[in-house]
């Protein structure tokens, strides 16, 4: 194996790791094109299984279908408003609320602090499907059951946890003499974070907002025990809703999810690196 | 240095603290009580019934179902997410032109909400119009089609596929990441000694990415044991049970047949399991990694 030999010089991609890697991509993405390229084929190539590979001609009849009509529970429209609402407000409070956080574990040294920090990122995967039902019964007993708000509160909750832990190693790498000098300089402290820190951040800041809405707008469990009406479903429940149609509307709800899913990676793949930086600052240590 | 300021420290953390408490941490202690209680028509009357939940829960065939279904889920998720990652990172560990937008790109399916992968899964696997069934039949591999999602000894398999496609691009970075905080000077080093490649991982590369191995398992574990969402999508639990994990049995316990009770006990039982495995994790696993 020569894996090991010429390890950290840039070099030409040798024959088997091209194949390895065109393998690997063609796993990884085709299901996602072919969701998108089926999307733009007639309803009725669909339904009768013509669907194509590679489509000479492409129409965007689905999507019209799907974001035009206006009767009865397919008014899509409708929810990807209530999708972008949550979501943004979601991303909003996660960013505030965690610039907040991430500089009080950057620049304060105080007892649980350590502790705190891995909490945060533990959070990533805690167990949500445990806390459903006292979720609920908080919810209900605020009479927050069937409002956006208490999903803007549930997704918070989620997403800003992780946010304040990427945020606190992008404030971390900002030194902290800098902000001195500028206090000194005639400053005060939190004039010398916003106008050092603060943009010094700037794709930190960017990526856990964009992590935060993401992570909202495709959140599943708590908009499916929470939201009752019609009128006030997001998208993932909508689309969820039409699979379990008898006769699935199969060109509509390729359209759905093509919508539900390739906004959201043209926005995030720039990002990819800082969120794994994140990331890796504390699984390293 | 840092401001040795201990009370602003905690002002600064306070909003997101208070969120934790509130609704993560607050509700993780108070489903323990709801398990306790009798419940009829959700919260409506509540009822203490001692221990009666947990020993109803015990005679349960389902529930035992799905603690079968959770520990096969959960392994064989875990199999197929530490090693093809490890194989996959120890692969990838090279500069090569388009090495960053190769990271990024892999990612996509760990970013995907998972409404749109259940979606997708539901399409690419249609026992009539699927994609994969036409390529089989097409091949002349198969003579029938394969209904993957609505069949007793398919369903599972499928879904634990599904669920670790999702899962393995995360793993992969989070490996290769760690593989590259080695230096090349270890490298070269250890091959002058004569090692081969065997040697080369074992003593060079398994000790320093171990940790990582550790951290990667704990967080596969705990993500797989409550995969929800996919499941829910796709088969619901079904067919007869086949696909019912504890998280999906939590679910239609609490929001179909409006047992709360009964579900909170189910949801108080995983919660310790978790529990004490994440102190086995932290006590054997996460320690090593401060050195």
């Amino acid at each position: 194996m020569k894996v090991f030999r010429t390890k950290y010089r840039m070099q030409r991609l040798s024959l088997i790791l091209l194949v390895v890697l065109i393998i690997i991509l063609l796993i990884d993405l085709f299901p996602f094109y072919w969701v998108f390229v089926s999307s733009l084929q007639p309803n009725i190539d669909i339904l009768t299984g013509k669907t194509k590979l590679f489509p000479k001609k492409v129409t965007l009849k689905n999507y019209a279908d799907l974001l035009l009509e206006t009767a009865g529970v397919t008014a899509f429209r409708h929810y990807i408003l209530n999708s972008l609402k949550v979501s943004f407000v979601v991303a909003l409070f996660s960013t505030v609320i965690s610039i907040l956080g991430a500089y009080g574990l950057s620049r304060y040294q105080f007892y649980g602090r350590e502790f705190i920090g891995r909490m945060l990122l533990f959070i990533y995967v805690f167990p949500t499907i445990l806390i459903i039902i006292p979720v609920y019964e908080i919810m209900s007993k605020f009479h927050l059951v069937d409002t956006h708000l208490s999903l803007i509160l549930i997704h918070t909750t989620i997403a800003a946890p992780f946010c304040t832990w990427l945020l606190r190693s992008f404030f971390d790498s900002v030194p902290y003499e800098l902000e001195e000098a500028a206090a000194i300089d005639g400053c005060g402290k939190f004039q010398a974070f916003f106008r050092i820190t603060l943009p010094l951040s700037a794709p930190g800041i960017f990526t856990a907002g964009i992590y935060a809405m993401i992570t909202s707008w495709g959140e599943y469990i708590f908009v499916l025990i929470m939201i009752n009406s019609g009128t006030k479903k997001t998208v993932p429940l909508a689309l969820a809703a039409y699979m379990s149609h008898v006769d699935i509307q199969w060109g509509r709800l390729l359209a759905g999810s093509a919508l539900n899913v390739i906004p959201i990676l043209m926005i995030f793949l720039p990002l990819t690196k800082y969120f794994l930086k994140g990331f890796l600052e504390g699984a390293l240590k | 240095m840092q401001k040795k300021n201990q009370l602003k420290g905690y002002l600064f953390l306070s909003p997101i603290i208070i969120l934790i408490a509130i609704f993560l941490i607050y509700p993780f202690v108070n489903v323990i009580r709801i398990s306790f209680f009798k419940t009829q028509f959700g919260f409506g009357e509540m009822e203490f019934s001692g221990i009666k939940n947990f020993i109803l829960l015990f005679k349960d065939e389902v529930f035992r179902i799905s603690i079968r279904n959770s520990m096969i889920w959960t392994v064989g998720s875990l199999i197929l997410q530490l090693s093809i990652p490890l194989g996959l990172a120890l692969l990838l560990n090279k500069k090569f032109r388009g090495v960053t937008f190769v990271r990024a790109i892999i990612l996509i399916p760990w970013i995907a909400p998972v409404v749109g992968v259940a979606m997708m899964t539901r399409w690419i696997l249609e026992p009539q119009l699927g994609l994969v069934n036409k390529i089989l039949m097409g091949t002349g591999l198969i003579r029938e089609h394969i209904n993957f999602l609505g069949s007793m000894t398919n369903a599972l398999p499928t879904l634990l596929i599904i669920s670790s496609w999702q899962f393995i691009p995360f793993g992969t970075l989070l490996m290769l990441a760690s593989l590259q905080t080695i230096s090349p000077e270890l490298y070269d080093a250890i091959k002058i000694d004569g090692a081969n490649s065997w040697q080369i991982f074992r003593y060079l590369i398994f000790p320093l990415i171990g940790s990582m191995i550790g951290f990667v398992f704990f967080f596969g574990f705990v993500w797989n044991f409550n995969t929800f969402a996919i499941i829910w999508m796709t088969t619901q639990g079904g067919p007869v049970n086949s696909t019912m994990t504890l998280p999906v049995l939590i679910y239609r316990r609490a929001f179909k047949s409006f047992n709360m009770g009964e579900a909170a006990s189910i949801a108080t039982i995983v919660g310790f399991f978790l529990i004490i495995v994440g102190f086995l994790f932290f006590k054997f696993l996460w320690k090593r990694t401060e050195r």
